[in-house]
């Protein structure tokens, strides 16, 4: 098996997924386009080399519909003969399609693939694409809920509490808004500009730089009227009748924000790596997807770290810096408490809370935000993860090279 | 030689031809018969040259009353029952499609099935009385509507008011029916529904049911395959298992045929359903919800082998004690034509009792007219007085529940009351001879034991002692029809048997707590297993302290002391002041209207579990708590307290909120298999002692492999 290397990363920065987000007026298929022609044109690609193209997007309904990977291909002027495929893995779709790309070249089935993925959520309304998961036999039969009411019933298995989740996502805020002073995101982020060239676009939009813990403690609890009033709650108790109530400790300030956003890998391998003379930053080192409890459904990211640890042959402690997904607080909280691991080490330049997380974007994004500052610290190892809906989790482990 | 089931009149002036459905008995049902007679009558109509539009009537008092239960009871053949719904599916889709309008004459109920055979109509004219009842009740029989309704119905009034009227099985009356849109308009009289039939079917209205049309949208805005739609489903998904917490699999059944569906053309639609419907039919539930909601109803309703009598001689009843009970009973008396004298010994008891009536008739008999309104209050006065009771015929004392109260009353009472009038107790526990020590004529004096809220509750629990007469017996049971209870005779003892039932549950639970069982999953337990309210919950409702005094009862009427770990929490809790809702604490906190589970309740256990697993804990608490009250059940009908076991059902059910998904706790022990329930008391009595001791009857019933009713 060969190495599979990343060549470089980029993503579009992040606009605030309403009406009033710089990015609301810009196709999905050109944020995408955005950033394959801003990884195309940083590795001097020649694309007609191309094996594939993956894109994660997560609602693909109406403009983001029919493989908005090969439209983008198209879009985005690469050669007629580069494919493309689009992944659903809800919001591990980014990092599905990275490590899907990853195992193509390590296997030698592919040489060069481009990974990324896509979602315009200011535009595509998330959960507008329906699916077997809205058939009530799943509230009959499972006790499925919406994703808040697993992160506050998460929170309430782990006396996770509300002022904890604050605090943690002041952090993020304060992390990213420091992160985004100095430049960190700047690297990587390809600005977005309309046909005239005039631009949108060229940092993340989503911040709160004022949000302090004070000020997100005012924020009313985002789920517990869903939870209490529309009897949602009284699903989870066939699965968890010990839990008496739920403690409805997330809001809107210490969720993951909506926004629109792509990105873009080049994963290849070392034939790739010799015949196109590329320069890899990077190599993935082990990935791993796992299914876990689907009524809870957030908590995927432990046992997913478990998981590619052990494909790794590495110890928690042998990472450097993590990503994990702050698709609400109480998940890297969680994430921290169940796997030991320090804070100090997780979402250093902030995460999802302050920056938003575009579903089917959001890992290829996290990979490159690692990459980023694994070399801005000179560090190696990192370990991106995420929770996905239905009770899923997805790690990926890379090391600077 | 019998008549023709279904007769067909034809109008050549008008082109109107009417199809009467007559079939033998006394009602027309859903049934191979209608299957083999409708067509070809419906046919026939066709054939009427001129023919304009045909009217669906009924010679019978009910238009029809729904699928033949009886079939559905025995069958648990899948391909049979395919074959079965198809043709009806078939002869309803032929309604529908025929050609020509058709409209259904609507002069009785028409239910299930019958309200089915409406919907495939084109329009439903009711006539508007309050017998009149329109539904679909299937899911109280564990079922759901089998002949379109599950289509139909959404498609005629939108998903959302559909999938209330189904999922919850209700039954309306004709004014709520057309107001919900179940049917198109109301007619006065029977003459009226005909009259308005003809003019409908003569203003030639398009002969197409909406659903068949190309542009078909569901009526209200909400179409099955939107975001709306997704909501709707997931939402009534959930606030379904909020209320049946998964016990109940036919409302689950029925909303998962409307999704399926709905996303359907009508004919593949249909298909779905009937799949839906087999699978409940088949299903173990059904069954025993049919037993007893059905067979054992009726036969208890019956009282075949009770006593009657021609003229109960009641006209007017006296009721001592004007609390929650006193004067709901009052309101109820009242509401069925009684006269009604509401006695207390304080004024200002008095009235509050006679406001309480007064909101009962505000809120319950909207439909009213003011003066209409004014006439049934009234029909009740209050006193404080004993001696204006003197022209009662019925006296039912509702005062606290301490016998030398009871036997004070009863005493003044009898000295003014006139001969002939039955004295009836409506205690809940204390053994009618006891009280009728007190009385100077025991054999007209009855046990009458209602539930709180009186109102709402459908039972009567009739106890008759040894020296009760037939007569007053008879007399009692005549009242208790014509207020609409549905009564069980049981024999004198304490506790009765609801009583027995209700305590054995609660107590149960009790136990659970002090032997260190997780609060949380006993409640959790209950309803899981389907039971109406949660023991602690409702424990806190009843008061620990009364619950405290009844084991005094118990003690004196058992002849031994009451000395459990369940029984010394409850003291325990009342010496702490923790006497239930009323005090603010108990099992639970109060603050306002909600309600959390005393954290110290874990201070107060007598021993500790070690599983720690929440769902091997919830089912050992499950067992336990539907054991205990099985075997009380079975205990009260060896000691003959009971004198059936469809009694037993039906009194569990109605009366303490057994669960209903079980079919009863004779039942729920046929279903889990006598020799494993045998087995599992063997177990706890080896490991708590005699409380769980197994009656030599199950033991031996168990042994030869018997159970308390025929295998379905």
């Amino acid at each position: 098996m060969s190495e599979a290397y990343i060549f470089d990363a980029v993503r579009t920065p992040r606009g605030r997924g309403k009406k009033s987000g710089r990015l609301h007026t810009v196709k999905a298929v050109d944020l995408l386009g955005t950033a394959l022609r801003g990884l195309q044109r940083r590795t001097e690609l020649d694309t007609s080399i191309l094996d594939d193209v993956t894109i994660g997007c997560v609602t693909q309904v109406g403009e983001q519909g029919a493989c908005i990977g090969r439209t983008a291909v198209l879009e985005a002027g690469y050669d007629e003969s580069v494919p493309a495929v689009t992944l659903n893995r809800f919001c591990g779709s980014g990092l599905e399609a990275v490590n899907g790309a990853a195992a193509k070249v390590a296997s030698g089935f592919c040489d060069l693939v481009v990974a990324g993925g896509v979602e315009s959520m200011s535009r595509v309304q998330m959960g507008s694409d329906g699916g077997a998961i809205w058939d009530p036999t799943m509230a009959f039969e499972y006790g499925t809920v919406p994703q808040g009411i697993s992160a506050d019933l998460l929170a309430t298995l782990n006396a996770i509490s509300r002022k904890e989740a604050d605090s943690f996502a002041a952090r993020s805020q304060l992390n990213a808004a420091q992160a985004q002073a100095r430049g960190a995101f700047k690297k990587s982020v390809e600005p977005v500009y309309d046909q005239n060239g005039l631009l949108l676009l060229d940092e993340d939009e989503h911040l709160r730089p004022e949000t302090t813990e004070d000020s997100l403690s005012q924020l009313r609890p985002a789920f517990q009227m869903m939870g209490t009033q529309f009897g949602i709650n009284a699903l989870t108790q066939k699965r968890y009748p010990q839990v008496e109530r739920i403690n409805h400790i997330h809001t809107a300030g210490n969720s993951s924000g909506i926004v629109d956003g792509a990105a873009a890998i080049l994963i290849g391998n070392a034939s790739a790596k010799d015949t196109y003379g590329l320069r890899p930053r990077a190599r993935i080192r082990a990935l791993a997807s796992v299914g876990d409890e689907p009524v809870l459904m957030l908590s995927g990211p432990v046992p997913a770290t478990q998981r590619v640890l052990r494909k790794a042959g590495m110890q928690i402690g042998d990472i450097d810096l993590f990503e994990v997904n702050e698709a609400f607080a109480a998940v890297p909280l969680f994430f921290a408490k169940e796997l030991g691991v320090d804070l100090a080490r997780v979402n250093v330049n902030g995460g999802a809370i302050a920056l938003g997380h575009p579903l089917g974007a959001t890992g290829a994004v996290l990979l490159g935000t690692v990459l980023d500052e694994l070399e801005a610290r000179d560090l190696t190892t990192g370990l991106v993860t995420l929770c996905i809906g239905g009770g899923m989790g997805i790690a990926t482990i890379i090391e600077r090279v | 030689m019998m008549q023709e089931q279904f007769k067909v009149d034809f109008d050549s002036d008008s082109g109107i031809a009417t199809i009467w459905m007559q079939m033998n008995g006394r009602a027309n049902k859903i049934n191979p018969a209608f299957g083999a007679g409708f067509k070809p009558a419906f046919e026939a109509a066709l054939k009427h040259d001129g023919l304009q539009g045909i009217i669906i009537a009924s010679s019978h008092k009910d238009f029809c009353v729904g699928a033949d239960i009886d079939f559905v009871y025995e069958t648990r053949d899948p391909e049979k029952l395919s074959e079965t719904i198809a043709g009806f599916h078939q002869n309803l889709r032929r309604i529908e499609t025929c050609g020509k309008p058709v409209v259904a004459a609507i002069t009785g109920s028409a239910l299930g099935g019958g309200y089915e055979l409406a919907l495939a109509c084109h329009h439903r004219i009711a006539l508007d009385k309050p017998s009149v009842q329109i539904g679909l009740p299937e899911v109280n029989l564990g079922l759901i509507p089998g002949g379109g309704g599950t289509q139909r119905l959404p498609r005629l009034i939108g998903l959302q008011p559909a999938l209330e009227v189904i999922a919850q099985g209700q039954i309306v009356r004709a004014n709520k029916a057309v107001s919900k849109g179940l049917v198109n308009d109301l007619a006065k009289t029977n003459e009226d529904v005909f009259e308005k039939a003809a003019h409908w079917i003569k203003s030639g209205p398009k002969p197409k049911q909406p659903w068949d049309e190309s542009t078909f949208q569901f009526p209200g805005g909400v179409q099955p395959d939107s975001a709306m739609g997704r909501q709707l489903f997931a939402g009534g998904a959930a606030m379904l298992v909020k209320k049946t917490n998964g016990a109940f699999r036919a409302p689950e059944a029925a909303v998962q045929a409307v999704y399926e569906g709905s996303h359907l053309d009508f004919d593949s639609a249909l298909k779905i359903e009937a799949r839906y419907f087999i699978t409940c039919v088949i299903s173990d539930q059904s069954k025993d919800m049919i037993r007893t909601f059905w067979f054992h109803k009726n036969t208890v309703e019956r009282q075949s082998e009770l006593p009657t009598i021609e003229d109960a001689r009641i006209k007017t009843v006296g009721i001592l004690g004007a609390g929650m009970m006193g004067a709901g009973l009052a309101f109820i008396c009242a509401r069925r034509g009684y006269q009604v004298i509401l006695k207390d010994i304080g004024q200002e008891a008095l009235q509050r009792g006679l406001s309480h009536v007064k909101t009962q008739v505000e809120t319950r008999m909207r439909y009213l007219s003011a003066d209409e309104k004014d006439a049934l209050l009234g029909q009740i006065s209050g006193t404080l007085s004993v001696d204006d009771l003197s022209e009662c015929d019925l006296i039912i004392e509702a005062v606290f529940e301490n016998i030398d109260l009871k036997h004070r009353v009863i005493k003044e009472t009898e000295a003014v009351i006139k001969d002939d009038a039955i004295f009836a107790s409506n205690t809940s526990a204390l053994p009618i001879a006891d009280l009728a020590k007190a009385s100077v004529r025991p054999d007209r004096f009855i046990g009458l034991h209602f539930f709180s809220p009186v109102e709402q509750m459908p039972l009567l629990e009739v106890i008759q002692s040894k020296q009760t007469s037939e007569e007053t017996l008879a007399r009692a049971l005549d009242f208790g029809r014509q207020i609409k209870k549905t009564s069980i005779v049981v024999n004198d003892g304490y506790g009765f048997y609801t009583t027995r039932l209700f305590s054995a549950y609660v107590m149960e639970a009790a136990q659970l707590v002090a032997q260190g069982y997780p609060p949380i999953l006993i409640e959790r337990a209950a309803a899981a297993a389907g039971m109406v309210v949660p023991p602690l919950k409702v424990f806190d409702e009843v008061t620990l302290s009364l619950a405290a005094h009844g084991f005094e009862m118990r003690e004196h009427y058992d002849g031994k002391p009451l000395n459990e770990p369940g029984v010394r929490l409850v003291r325990a809790l009342v010496d702490l002041g923790r006497c239930g809702k009323s005090s603010g604490q108990g099992f639970y906190e109060y603050e306002g209207k909600k309600r959390v589970l005393w954290p110290g309740l874990a201070d107060l256990t007598e021993s500790q579990i070690t599983e720690t697993d929440p769902h091997v804990l919830l089912k050992t608490c499950q067992d336990r708590l539907m054991l205990s009250q099985a075997l009380e059940a079975i205990r009260c009908l060896d000691e003959g307290i009971l004198r059936s076991t469809a009694d037993g059902e039906i009194g569990a059910i109605f009366g303490v909120g057994f669960a209903p998904n079980t079919g009863g706790p004779f039942a729920w022990c046929d279903r889990r298999g006598l020799g494993s329930v045998v087995e599992s008391l063997d177990g706890l009595a080896h490991q708590y002692g005699e409380r769980y001791q197994v009656p030599d009857r199950l033991r031996q019933m168990a042994q030869n492999g018997e159970q308390f009713f025929p295998r379905v």
